[in-house]
């Protein structure tokens, strides 16, 4: 059921994507032409070079980030490769593959949650129709606008907390079942939680990403 | 006068004569149970083998007869037992064709240390044991050479098709399933005066001279082919049964002390193990020690062997291994195993949680990968079986390097099932799980042909071989001759004359040959692999399984799990001290395993990083969840 649940998902993952670039797309002069089409790519593949504008923090966050993704292709690949296309549960050499870069993938996390969690705060521009009830209801005016640079949108804030809260359940679910607290069932358990918060989390970050790519690819 | 005939006719019948025949579908007294738990007093009639050709009946034994006759187990016990029934059980059937050879078992050895052999043998077709036909060795031969450590039946009472076997066993008799070997509660069931008896070629006498109330002397291996038995000469070499003289009550009825279940004493007989030493004959001072060695945990808890090993009339005895019920008819087979007991507590069995075990090591190793043997070490152990080695009996080599050699344990891949025959070929399912294996490396002398090797039957090598052989040094422990590749190379150019293809001997796990110019090769080949089979005991307690004190008990890269050295025994001075690495035979790629068992040295500190990832994590949730918590407050007080 996994194997099916995860290919239909992502199946509906990237078509949405797909569908969401034709409808909407990220600029209002965007074509698809096959040359608007390379330079949209080849400007994609400039997001992961290092700009020179940026400070020595920026430049760590955007090195991170870079790691952070390359880690998030491999612990992809090597997790859902086996199950999707093989049909078999991950063992072998794709198994040490992907414990190899998971602390790696780990501390990346962790070190972008404390770098960007400010970015993804949420203020009240991002719930404006909230704003209204709230004020309605408590007959509070708000002050007036929050000075956040650098504010993310909902979206981005929204998959940037999903995925803060989805790796705690992904990486707590397998580090428990290294310590001798669970048996065989719990094991099991623990085992069907990894598997699922990381198709979640496999699938907000592919939304995360995009949203990400489509705000700088408007900037 | 007539009328008196006829009825006193009739009273002898009834009083010294009993109808044996019964239909095969005939359930006789003792064939299915009322329920009652209670034994029957079994103070019943001896009967003797001979049956009246037309009206099959057999003759009770009366204590003044003359001659006194053994007691034969078919007719005596086969009143209420359906002996035709019990003789297809597990430890009566191996020769008989259609029966399906389940997991590989523990074979017969023949060891011949003159002629440089040590050979696993057996009636089942499991995989790299040989049919002792093969080796030209028949059933009457056969059961003198093991019939020691069997309950009686199976090829002790197979037809043989040799002249001079016919002969023989006209005057040893057939070995009958000898019910009392394990029946018998008595203390005075003497199963080494059995052994003893066998060795005799008293066939006909083992099964009266083993009980308590009997004793036989002479020996049928001594009569010539004109002995009869019924009529036999005054000799002290002739067979002679003499019964206690209190043996018989006063209707000719003999007490036999009967019990249901088995008690393990019984079993150890043929099922008894023990931890030799390492291979060099460092066997230090506690090795040889039976009183050093734990009790298999399920004895200690009190259960008995048939607690777990049972059967009904059928004697299809449960062997315990996962997958049976695929090839026994036992209706208990599914659930009596190690899952089957442990996973329902039957019979008090504690249900393991296993903790902090991923549950992949289920799916690739047996139970007993963790649970059963002795501990692992660097080096596989020699081991001493009461089959292979006679233990129990007066002439018990005792030395550890005795022949044959037995090493163990091996962790490797469990062979596969045979549980049916399909368009009459055996279907074997494919190998199944890692688990303990005890192993024996085949030494014989064989013809290649067509890359198939057969082995030379062992007269013909002893013809041929004995002299040029008898040169090799040899060892008073029981130990291999010292074999040089010059002897080899003298002994296949010699059996060339004679075998059918070209002449090699397997040792060490390679088959030698000689080449075009006549010198020694050697190379590998599937009839030079080892024979192994599963074991499950002596089953560890959990405190005492492996894995239990942290994961590098397997997972290290010096671990015996993976990487410990299995023992390569061989005659061959050249082939001494060799060794294969037990990952040789589980299936796993050597370099894989190399690398995942060095991963665990960094598995602490992936806990640590992960943990403390998860708590940096954690803690900027927590801290953004509070700032939220306390706008929510600000706004629900009224205040902005």
């Amino acid at each position: 059921m996994f194997r099916i649940v995860s290919i239909i998902s992502f199946i509906v993952a990237f078509v949405g994507i797909g569908i969401c670039c034709i409808v909407r797309p990220c600029c209002k002069e965007c074509r698809w032409t096959p040359l608007a089409i390379i330079q949209r790519i080849i400007r994609i593949f400039t997001m992961l070079l290092l700009e020179q504008k940026l400070s020595p923090v920026g430049a760590l966050r955007k090195l991170v980030s870079l790691l952070a993704l390359l880690c998030f292709l491999i612990l992809a690949i090597t997790s859902f490769y086996p199950v999707l296309i093989l049909g078999e549960s991950i063992h072998g050499y794709w198994l040490m593959l992907h414990a190899t870069f998971s602390p790696v993938f780990a501390i990346c996390l962790a070190v972008l949650a404390v770098m960007y969690a400010g970015n993804h705060r949420f203020n009240k521009n991002d719930w404006p129709w909230l704003m209204h009830i709230v004020e309605r209801v408590t007959l509070v005016k708000s002050s007036g606008e929050d000075a956040v640079a650098e504010s993310a949108g909902l979206g981005q804030k929204t998959t940037f907390w999903l995925l803060a809260i989805l790796t705690l359940s992904l990486i707590l679910s397998i580090i428990l079942s290294m310590f001798t607290f669970f048996g065989t069932d719990w094991q099991e358990l623990l085992l069907d939680i990894h598997r699922w918060t990381a198709l979640s989390f496999a699938l907000v970050a592919i939304i995360h990403i995009y949203i990400i790519i489509r705000a700088k690819m408007q900037e | 006068m007539k009328k008196g005939l006829i009825v006193t006719g009739i009273l002898l019948w009834l009083t010294f004569i009993r109808p044996v025949y019964a239909a095969d579908d005939e359930k006789l007294l003792g064939d299915e149970s009322d329920g009652s738990r209670a034994i029957p007093a079994h103070l019943i009639n001896l009967y003797d083998e001979e049956i009246a050709e037309l009206d099959k009946i057999s003759y009770k034994i009366l204590p003044d007869d003359k001659p006194l006759l053994p007691f034969s187990t078919r007719q005596t016990c086969g009143m209420c037992h359906s002996y035709q029934t019990i003789s297809n059980g597990w430890h009566f059937n191996a020769v008989d064709a259609n029966v399906v050879p389940g997991r590989p078992g523990e074979p017969w050895i023949l060891v011949d240390t003159a002629i440089g052999t040590q050979i696993p043998l057996s009636y089942r077709p499991w995989q790299g044991a040989y049919n002792p036909e093969q080796l030209g060795i028949t059933p009457f031969q056969f059961t003198c050479l093991f019939g020691g450590h069997m309950p009686g039946g199976g090829p002790g009472e197979l037809e043989s098709d040799d002249m001079d076997d016919i002969m023989r066993q006209g005057i040893s008799g057939k070995l009958e399933i000898n019910c009392l070997t394990c029946h018998n509660a008595h203390p005075g069931q003497d199963q080494i005066e059995y052994a003893f008896q066998i060795s005799q070629q008293n066939f006909r006498w083992a099964a009266t001279a083993a009980c308590e109330f009997a004793s036989v002397s002479g020996s049928a291996k001594k009569m010539d082919e004109t002995y009869d038995y019924l009529m036999p000469i005054e000799s002290e070499d002739a067979p002679t049964v003499t019964y206690r003289k209190d043996a018989f009550d006063h209707k000719n009825r003999v007490l036999f002390d009967i019990v249901r279940e088995v008690s393990d004493e019984r079993c150890y007989y043929c099922h008894s193990n023990l931890d030799a030493g390492t291979p060099r004959g460092d066997a230090g001072s506690n090795n040889l020690k039976r009183w050093a060695a734990d009790e298999d945990v399920h004895l200690t808890a009190g259960l008995k062997c048939v607690d777990c090993h049972r059967n009904d009339v059928s004697h299809n005895i449960i062997r315990g291994y996962e997958g049976e019920d695929t090839a026994s008819q036992n209706p208990l087979a599914a659930v009596t195993s190690c899952e089957g007991c442990h996973t329902e507590g039957r019979l008090g069995a504690p249900i393991p949680e296993h903790p902090g075990i991923p549950p992949v090591h289920f799916d690739k190793l047996s139970c007993t990968a963790c649970h059963s043997g002795s501990w692992p070490e660097q080096q596989t152990i020699l081991a001493k079986t009461s089959m292979a080695h006679r233990l129990g009996t007066l002439s018990t080599n005792k030395a550890p390097e005795a022949l044959p050699h037995i090493y163990y344990p091996v962790f490797a891949m469990q062979g596969g099932i045979g549980a049916a025959y399909v368009g009459g070929l055996l279907d074997v399912s494919s190998e199944g799980k890692i688990g303990p294996h005890k192993l024996i490396w085949p030494a014989f002398w064989g013809s290649i042909k067509d890359d198939k090797v057969t082995p030379i039957h062992l007269e013909v090598v002893r013809k041929t071989t004995s002299k040029i052989l008898s040169k090799a040094k040899r060892s008073r422990s029981g130990d291999w001759r010292e074999l040089n590749d010059e002897l080899i190379i003298e002994s296949l150019k010699a059996l060339q004359e004679t075998a059918e293809g070209a002449a090699v001997y397997i040792s060490g796990g390679k088959l030698h040959r000689l080449d075009g110019e006549g010198k020694l090769i050697a190379c590998e080949h599937n009839a030079a692999a080892p024979y192994r089979w599963p074991i499950a005991h002596n089953v560890r307690p959990a405190a005492q399984s492996l894995g239990v004190r942290r994961c590098e008990d397997c997972h290290s890269t010096d671990a015996p799990f993976f990487f410990g050295a299995v023992a390569v025994d061989s005659p061959l001075a050249t082939e001494k001290g060799s060794s294969k690495e037990m990952i040789a035979y589980q299936g796993i790629n050597r370099t894989y395993a190399r690398v995942f068992a060095f991963s665990f040295v960094f598995r602490p500190w992936l806990k640590v990083i992960a943990l403390g990832c998860c708590g940096i994590i954690a803690g900027v949730i927590l801290l953004y969840a509070l700032r939220a918590l306390a706008c929510v407050v600000k706004t629900l007080s009224g205040r902005n």
